[in-house]
């Protein structure tokens, strides 16, 4: 399975900026580390636009 | 290690809105548990760290003084084309953190009042009565999942707020609503002690460029925008660092830090049974210039002598005891920021042009007054000089 949303990790500073507006939760961050529950997201892409480093790409295929 | 795992409340977060609450509520006598994702409370750092120094006085908290990096005396507003407007009296006096040390420090005035706290622990759900009625939480805490239980949770988990969100709350931050923000603490940087936020549309799209100074020659460099522009904060900052060379020829970022603020309406509602919502978790941010650490405080200052009232009185934590958080703060802080509410969505369809022309046509009593609320003479003042602004102004008045 293709996942929906990949993180560069050298790219993020894990302010967790993503979480806070992800519709469906499916982002955790601890500490250090950005989470998604494949299972709850919908690859609706809003994450990729608030994250202030563009760390994020979403794969509106692996829907 | 063996914990207690039943307590009074449970408070998620240790920024200032969970420790200002835990401290309140464990001097009270209520048994506390304040937990936090963050093996180290404070760090990573996502704030200019700007506070006014009056809120000392307002929140009844001292500043520790290691936490506090430099003081300031005032403000500057930069137009574009490089106006400046400069606000400087009793009011505008602040200081810029260390929030590593203050937000520790604030930690450790709640373990001081008796609150229990525990770093390194993911609150990973919520636990719920048969009746649905939030009763404790479930942690990751070094590799154990620990039940802990209360009949009182209190979100104070900044803008994730995600245990706020299965508890029920429309805690979700529409892009609309937010800025996204980057910063870098740069050393070899030429400070003055004020505080200095430059507008420009193409350079900070719906929102600002700030300097806050952390010394003689540090300082927090930072830029918001608005989330729906869709630009790229750290490019547009560091096309601002390239473009100001007067500032920056010599600097050399010592850190990198940024993040996601509410500039948006609090959410619609703090309370239910057994469970209250506060500080930035609430978005309780001043929607001008993305403050929260004041008013976390307050929040969480308020919420705990309800909390406590309820807890002396049999400990009933249904929604109706709760409520009257949310009158009080409603009543101190709600119309305040609703007003600069409005004040946001008027400023962020003004072009570079207008900014010139209305920093440049009005004074710093002028801009006293706007900080304040009263917007209906420096609005005809503008309007008098450029007539085309009044429809847009026109929302102000
Ligand atoms: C770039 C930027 C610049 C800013 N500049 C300023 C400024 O200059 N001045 C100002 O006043 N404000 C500023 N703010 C806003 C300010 O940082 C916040 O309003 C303030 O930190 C809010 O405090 P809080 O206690 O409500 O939440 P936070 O400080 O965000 O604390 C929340 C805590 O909860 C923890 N947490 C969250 N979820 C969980 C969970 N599930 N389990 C365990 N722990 C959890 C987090 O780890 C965190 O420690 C800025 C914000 C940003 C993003
Ligand atoms: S793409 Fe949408 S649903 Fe998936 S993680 Fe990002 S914000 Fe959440
Ligand atoms: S918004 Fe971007 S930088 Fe921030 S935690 Fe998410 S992926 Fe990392």
């Amino acid at each position: 399975m293709v996942e929906k949303f990949k993180v560069d990790i050298s790219k993020c500073i894990y302010c967790a900026g993503c979480v806070s507006v992800c519709p469906t939760a499916a982002l955790t961050l601890n500490e250090t580390r950005v989470y998604c529950d494949e299972g709850k997201c919908v690859a609706c892409g809003v994450c990729e636009k608030a994250c202030p480093v563009n760390a994020i790409r979403i794969n509106k295929g692996g829907k | 290690m063996r914990f207690q795992t039943e307590y009074d409340v449970i408070v998620l977060g240790a920024g200032p809105a969970g420790s200002a609450f835990s401290k309140v509520a464990a001097r009270g006598g209520m048994q506390v548990l304040m937990l936090d994702k963050k093996k180290e409370i404070g760090s990573p750092v996502r704030c200019g760290e700007g506070i006014a120094e009056h809120s000392e006085a307002d929140l009844g908290i001292m500043v520790l003084p290691q936490a506090v990096a430099s003081r300031i005396d005032g403000a500057r507003v930069f137009s574009p084309n490089g106006k400046t407007l400069c606000l400087k009296n009793e009011g505008t006096k602040g200081y810029v953190l260390e929030r590593k040390l203050f937000d520790k420090h604030l930690a450790i005035d709640a373990a001081r009042a008796g609150a229990h706290v525990l770093p390194h622990s993911l609150a990973k759900g919520l636990l719920v009565t048969n009746e649905n009625k939030p009763c404790g939480v479930k942690v990751l805490h070094m590799g154990e999942e620990i039940e802990f239980r209360a009949p009182l949770i209190v979100s104070a988990e900044g803008m994730e707020a995600k245990l706020a969100r299965e508890a029920g709350f429309d805690v979700k931050a529409a892009l609309y609503d937010v800025d996204t923000c980057f910063e870098y603490e740069m050393a070899g940087v030429p400070c003055e002690p004020f505080i200095d936020l430059y507008f420009s549309n193409r350079l900070a799209p719906r929102g600002y460029v700030w300097v806050f100074p952390k010394g003689k020659d540090v300082a927090n460099v930072g830029i918001g925008i608005g989330g729906s522009v869709g630009g790229n904060p750290k490019q547009l900052l560091d096309q601002f660092i390239a473009e100001h060379p007067e500032l920056f020829k010599r600097s050399q970022p010592v850190e990198f830090k940024g993040g996601i603020i509410s500039v948006g309406a609090p959410i619609n509602e703090f309370v239910k049974d057994n469970f209250m919502v506060i500080g930035t978790a609430a978005h309780q941010v001043d929607p001008i210039h993305g403050g929260g650490i004041g008013l976390a405080i307050e929040a969480g200052n308020i919420a705990a002598e309800v909390a406590l009232n309820a807890f002396e009185s049999g400990g009933d934590y249904s929604k109706a005891r709760l409520l009257p958080y949310e009158e009080a703060w409603t009543k101190k802080s709600g119309s305040k920021l609703a007003k600069r509410l409005t004040l946001r969505k008027v400023l962020e369809k003004l072009n570079d042009d207008d900014w010139n022309h209305i920093v440049g046509s009005i004074n710093e009593e002028d801009l006293q007054k706007v900080m304040e609320g009263q917007f209906k003479s420096v609005v005809a003042k503008i309007v008098l000089t450029r007539p085309t602004l009044f429809k847009l102004l026109s929302a102000l008045v």
